[in-house]
């Protein structure tokens, strides 16, 4: 077993034992480092951004701009709900060590519910900022605003769909505690979504 | 003992599968390699002639074959394929794929279908770069600089939407060398015993991961700046056109570093296998190539001199100074391994050699650019594209042809005609001085780049360096022509031809489907007392370390075929 439960899944190993010997078997800890060096990648990107709100930021002598609303104060809901989100992937994570499979279930649900909350409230932030005419169209304000927001919730979308498919395998019972990727692999997007949001929440708190 | 007649009537790579689709859904390191090889040429062929055309028109002031307007796409795209579709992923993605693994004594990359999704992303993102040449061409330069990419008429979206997806071919080859260096390593190759090429790979790989993004935002700014126009390029709305230069060089001068490091790997290998040496100064090599990487994501702010701050120029003019001393690293310690090596004069050797010579005139001009004085001097003019091609030609692809001969035996089993193959290298060679060296002279004239027209004060170097383009040209022509020969009717190549000492060598060429029949135990990579010459195959056939195991690294091997020092 290992500690990050990502080690040769048991189906590929009788199946790389039965048929040629073509198959990479990976050392234990290889796609957890894949994941991490991913999300490093991934980070530069939600670094680049804040780069270029702040500066544009910094080049403003008033913002927001006159006549423009402020940031929705739904926003701390949506902070709320996402960090739910991490509490209960991590609870998922505990629980699959513990071959816990009821829990497993319970918390990945959890986290699927609150993900797509978080997707609802973003949309209705958005809909309230179109309703006081601010559009990524209107002016830089706008267009920083929908980038940051926007790029986050593609990546909750794109967390989203695999975690649809975790939670199947789940039901399933595909999972144990010797072999949990997609879990793994789960909690640490989850983790990093959770933490490139608040910093991106923060930097618009501080810009406005 | 295993030499190559042994496996000379054993399937390989090549033909253990047959058909196209064997080929576009496999999930072999060797065959995406050699698909990436297929697919990088394609791109070099393109952007090659468009640099023919280039230097056509500017053979004659004025109109020589084609208008203004047209002139501009053709060295737009010129720079925007040969860099994103050919020098960025060409010795990675081709020559690394293809021996990483084998240099690592496994069986494949850590993430085989990620490999193969890289390959498909690039082919996807090359359709929609090469597409824009029919749908209006882009005639921005390859930097799309703003304000003009965005009010451009032509179809800069289509290309910087290829520069988008390509950017994830490379983000996802990158993540897989960085893993799979980390983590499948043989038994013996500890970080201190792996081979140059590989240390040259992983630094690059640690830039393709950690810069990349940054194009990815960058060239999605652009996009929206074009469909929205919100202004954030633009002063008048509370945009900053330096804001993309600041982004855009984030990446791209990182990616010039992505396009040299992998040469670097590629010349410490074939210095020492060719000159029968052991490689001086391995660390240093290695932990320069680390340095550049650092480095690299620091001195973006010297493409900008012209439009910063007095103190940011000054520092970065600094920074910029620093970078030379990693690449000046090796560069001594490539000299100090062939000073009284056994240098063979063969093909990889003179591109090694030559890429020794233009990359020291490539570098050391840099150091001109680097100084704020004389860069305001030079900016803009063809120095500046001369001190480009000096690196990214007379570096990255010397290295690349360099490379490619030397691993050509063990990739398809085959060897060139040597003959032509110097000779190719030596018009290769002398086509790229006449070229460039001129357009040196005619930059610190005061010429300056992308221009159209020009007066007839610089005609002659103009008209030198596009005689120098198509001597290239016979050059590239040549070489693909006894390429293509050899896999027809070349001889069949030996297990390993030049006696390197490198795990790659130690399987059949072309390798076995599955690399190694057992996992071959590592030695140092440049102890070349391992093998023994055989002069009734031409093979130096693998006999093992020799038994003093803590002297390996000291020992040097001084020619052929002499005993083994147990």
């Amino acid at each position: 077993m290992t500690a990050s439960g990502d080690g040769p899944d048991p189906f590929t190993v009788i199946r790389s034992q039965s048929g040629p010997d073509r198959d990479q078997v990976n050392p234990p800890g290889t796609g957890t480092l894949g994941f991490a060096v991913l999300l490093a990648s991934l980070s530069v990107l939600f670094v680049a951004s804040v780069a270029g709100y702040l500066y544009v930021r910094i080049n403003a002598s008033q913002w927001p701009p006159a006549g423009m609303p402020g940031l929705p104060m739904s926003l701390w809901l949506s902070t709320a709900v996402l960090l739910g989100c991490s509490v209960f992937i991590h609870r998922a994570l505990k629980a699959i060590q513990k071959d816990d499979q009821k829990g497993l279930r319970r918390n990945l649900q959890w986290t699927l519910v609150l993900g797509s909350l978080f997707l609802v409230l973003q949309t209705l932030n958005y809909v309230g900022l179109a309703q006081s005419n601010l559009t990524a169209k209107t002016n830089l304000y706008g267009f920083t605003f929908y980038l940051l927001t926007g790029l986050h919730a593609a990546h909750v979308i794109g967390g989203l769909i695999p975690l649809i498919i975790v939670t199947h395998r789940a039901r399933r019972g595909r999972y144990s505690s010797f072999f949990h990727p997609g879990v793994t692999y789960s909690a640490m997007y989850w983790h990093f979504l959770d933490g490139a949001w608040v910093v991106l929440f923060a930097v618009l708190l501080i810009g406005s | 003992m295993s030499s190559a007649t042994d496996h000379a009537e054993e399937s390989n790579y090549l033909n253990a599968k047959p058909g196209l689709m064997s080929w576009l859904t496999t999930l072999d390191h060797k065959r995406i390699g050699v698909m990436y090889l297929i697919s990088i040429l394609t791109a070099f062929f393109i952007a090659g002639m468009l640099a023919m055309l280039v230097r056509t028109e500017l053979l004659t002031p004025g109109r020589t074959i084609v208008d203004p307007d047209t002139y501009n796409q053709f060295f737009t795209l010129h720079g925007a394929i040969m860099v994103f579709m050919f020098i960025i992923p060409g010795i990675p993605a081709a020559l690394g794929n293809f021996v990483l693994p084998l240099m690592l004594g496994a069986k494949d990359v850590a993430f085989p279908r990620l490999n193969l999704m890289s390959w498909y992303l690039w082919v996807f993102g090359g359709v929609f770069a090469v597409v824009s040449m029919v749908t209006g061409a882009v005639d921005t330069g390859w930097t799309f600089y703003t304000p003009y990419s965005t009010d451009t008429s032509t179809s800069v979206i289509n290309m910087t939407l290829g520069v988008f997806i390509l950017g994830f071919a490379s983000i996802f080859t990158g993540i897989n060398f960085v893993v799979t260096i980390h983590k499948l390593r043989p038994a013996g190759m500890t970080w201190w015993r792996m081979p140059l090429m590989l240390w040259g790979l992983y630094a690059t790989a640690i830039i393709q991961v950690l810069a990349t993004p940054v194009i990815g935002i960058t060239m999605l700014l652009l996009i929206a700046e074009r469909t929205l126009g919100v202004g954030i390029f633009d002063p008048a709305l509370g945009g900053d056109p330096l804001l993309y230069q600041h982004f855009f060089w984030f990446y791209s001068h990182p990616a010039v570093y992505i396009m040299i490091l992998p040469a670097m790997g590629v010349i410490s290998e074939l210095i020492s296998v060719h000159s029968r040496k052991t490689i001086f100064g391995y660390q240093a090599i290695a932990l320069s190539s680390v340095a550049i990487a650092a480095f690299s994501f620091i001195v973006w702010g010297h493409h900008m001199f012209t439009a910063m701050s007095p103190m940011a120029n000054m520092v970065f003019s600094a920074l910029t100074f620093s970078v030379s001393i990693p690449s000046a690293v090796k560069t001594f310690n490539w000299l100090a391994t062939l000073y009284r090596g056994h240098i063979r004069l063969n093909t990889p050797m003179l591109y090694a050699l030559s890429f020794l010579f233009l990359f020291g005139i490539g570098g050391l001009t840099g150091l001109f650019l680097g100084t704020l004085a004389v860069d305001v001097h030079l900016h803009d003019t063809y120095f500046v594209v001369a001190h480009f091609h000096y690196v990214m030609f007379g570096g990255t692809v010397i290295a690349f042809l360099g490379g490619l001969h030397h691993w050509w035996p063990k990739m398809f089993g085959r060897m060139y005609n040597e003959g032509l193959a110097k000779l190719a290298c030596f018009l290769i060679f002398i086509g790229f001085n006449i070229t460039f060296m001129s357009q040196f002279i005619m930059g610190s004239l005061g010429m300056p780049r992308r221009y159209y027209d020009y007066i007839d004060a610089y005609g002659s170097y103009h008209v030198w360096s596009s005689i120098g383009a198509y001597i290239m040209a016979v050059g590239f022509f040549l070489t693909a022509g006894y390429l293509i020969h050899s896999l027809i009717a070349g001889k069949k190549a030996v297990e390993n031809p030049w006696g390197a000492a490198t795990l790659e060598w130690r399987t059949a060429s072309p390798p076995i489907e599955h690399n190694f029949h057992e996992t071959p135990d590592a030695n140092y990579p440049y102890d070349y007392s391992v093998n023994r010459f055989n002069p009734d195959t031409g093979n130096y056939d693998h006999i093992g370390a020799p038994a003093q195991e803590d002297d390996d690294r000291a020992v040097g091997f001084h020619g052929h075929g002499l005993e083994s020092t147990t």
